[in-house]
């Protein structure tokens, strides 16, 4: 169970790295101009680039949850990944949002997709912190 | 040892036949749900459109028909004209109630005079109006003024501001409509006067002028006097009006309605294949693992255990495991559905409301209870043929 989750983390990971960078209104040409006539990118972009910044840390969380053996390892590495899973809904809805028009590229594709992962995330780390607390430790030899 | 406790002990020893059972449930339900909730809610946001037009016949340009369906169940805008004298010869058709006219307008695309691309813009006639006024008068308490507009759901102003720029010149937000999962949602509602400000001043603030033809109108909704049959009054319009083409409401978004009975076709013969498929798969990985168990089967029997205990103790595996992934399967659909109904409504073409709590509750059991059904049906022949064994030849075995 717990390999299954990680691989799940990793998927996830690189869903959260890739779909909003390709899917956020700059991706579809859109920008937003500022009074003196600049050209600059829209909120959701700057999420998009946040998100790498959380996938990378939960790809290496989906690696050690494949690795791992410990009891206390799952424990440290799904604690974490539960905030990392909260931090990747954050973004886009609190922390620094997207565009307000709910029909703009960014909130039909990049928004529910990083809400849906986040709360994917979440429920793994959820499902191998309990299953690894019933875990047998291995005994060393 | 209970019912219970045997099933959930043998549950925890097969990862393989959990995992398959499980996922399988995940499919039927959530495909099952998805689908249920896609056409309903298709079906819903038709139903308050119509509602909130409020007319029983909408006249039209000849070979608008189509233009107007796009725009109001879609939001693309779109721009057809007709004579303003058709108006008063409509109204005085025998029949009809009130003939009130609206001009379909739109802002122009990716221009900085502009807020909003491509937005579908209604202006109506106070003095005549049946379908906007009565909403206004109930949660405004009065109608727009000049210069002021109410907005479909997702139409809103810039943070902090109440103003919207529409060829240069700002109009203000007076208040949102209720959703309705169609194009109405991203539409914006003008008085005649409001329009007409718009038009002769975008000729100096904005990139391109607004151009409305004079004398003309778009569409005419008609309200039919109580107790008289709207065919009649749409046949006698017809007759008395050239050039028009008048729609009843019950035929309105035929085109739309045929897509989703295509749709629905399709969706229902991939849902019959996959329930099948997976029926099937389900009675395999069963037979598979109950061939697997046949000597602890056997040694519970010999242990006293009757047939009906050893077949209700696999049902019960089934049904713990049809529970959990039926419940995976809901829940992801439901969410699925909830966070991405705008790309669905782009994507597939179609109007798309969410349907209220208790309906969606009652199709989550639905769901749940298809996914129970489908894993027991399965499950039903290896339990019984398991079950009538003899429990020497099976521990012999």
């Amino acid at each position: 169970m717990n390999k299954t989750m990680g691989i799940l983390m990793i998927v996830l990971a690189l869903v959260i790295a890739i779909v909003p960078i390709t899917t956020d209104c700059l991706a579809h040409g859109r920008m937003l101009t500022t009074a003196e006539g600049m050209q600059v990118p829209m909120k959701c972009h700057w999420t998009a680039i946040a998100e790498i910044g959380m996938a990378i840390p939960l790809a290496l969380v989906g690696v050690f949850n494949f690795t791992s053996k410990r009891k206390e390892t799952f424990r440290t590495l799904n604690l974490i990944g539960l905030g990392l899973g909260a931090l990747v809904i954050a973004f886009p809805t609190v922390l620094i949002g997207v565009c307000a028009n709910k029909m703009m590229p960014c909130n039909m594709i990049e928004l529910p997709t990083l809400i849906m992962s986040g709360i994917l995330v979440m429920g793994a780390s959820l499902i191998t912190l309990v299953t690894s607390n019933k875990m047998v430790e291995p005994v060393a030899a | 040892m209970s019912l219970l406790q045997l099933a959930l002990k043998s549950i925890s020893g097969n990862a393989f036949r959990n995992g398959v059972v499980s996922l399988c449930a995940v499919l039927i339900s959530a495909f099952a749900l998805f689908s249920t909730l896609v056409m309903r809610g298709a079906e819903d946001s038709l139903r308050l459109a119509i509602d909130r037009l409020g007319a029983d016949i909408v006249v039209v340009p000849q070979g608008s028909e189509a233009k107007i369906e796009s725009a109001l169940l879609m939001g693309i805008p779109a721009r057809f004209w007709m004579l303003q004298s058709n108006l008063s010869r409509i109204a005085a058709i025998p029949g009809v109630d009130v003939a009130s006219p609206q001009l379909y307008l739109a802002t122009l695309t990716g221009a900085d005079c502009c807020s909003v691309s491509d937005m579908f813009m209604i202006a109506y006639d106070p003095a005549s109006d049946f379908t906007i006024q009565p909403w206004l008068k109930q949660n405004l308490g009065e109608g727009l003024r000049m210069g002021e507009v109410v907005g479909g759901t997702y139409i809103s102003a810039t943070e902090g501001e109440q103003n919207i720029k529409v060829y240069g010149y700002l109009v203000t937000l007076k208040s949102n409509l209720e959703p309705t999962g169609t194009g109405l949602d991203q539409s914006m509602f003008l008085t005649f006067d409001t329009a007409y400000d718009i038009a002769s001043k975008s000729a100096t603030q904005a990139q391109s002028q607004l151009i409305i033809p004079p004398d003309s109108i778009s569409a005419a909704l008609v309200k039919v006097s109580p107790g008289t049959d709207p065919h009649e009054v749409a046949v006698r319009i017809l007759q008395s009006v050239p050039g028009v083409t008048p729609i009843e409401s019950s035929n309105l978004f035929q085109s739309y309605r045929r897509q989703m009975t295509g749709l629905l076709r399709s969706i229902l013969v991939i849902l019959s294949v996959t329930w099948g498929l997976s029926v099937v798969l389900i009675g395999l990985v069963f037979s598979m693992a109950a061939n697997e168990r046949r000597k602890e089967l056997g040694v519970l029997r010999a242990l006293g255990a009757t047939r009906r205990f050893v077949f209700q103790s696999l049902l019960a595996e089934a049904s713990i495991l049809a529970l959990f992934g039926g419940a995976t399967g809901v829940a992801l659909a439901g969410l699925a559905i909830f966070l991405f109904r705008n790309l669905i409504m782009v994507s597939l073409e179609i109007p798309f409301l969410l349907p209220s709590p208790v309906s969606l509750l009652l199709q989550l059991g639905a769901g749940l209870f298809l996914a129970l059904f489908s894993v027991n049906l399965a499950a039903l022949f290896p339990a019984f043929k398991i079950s009538r064994q003899d429990p020497a030849i099976a521990m012999r075995e």
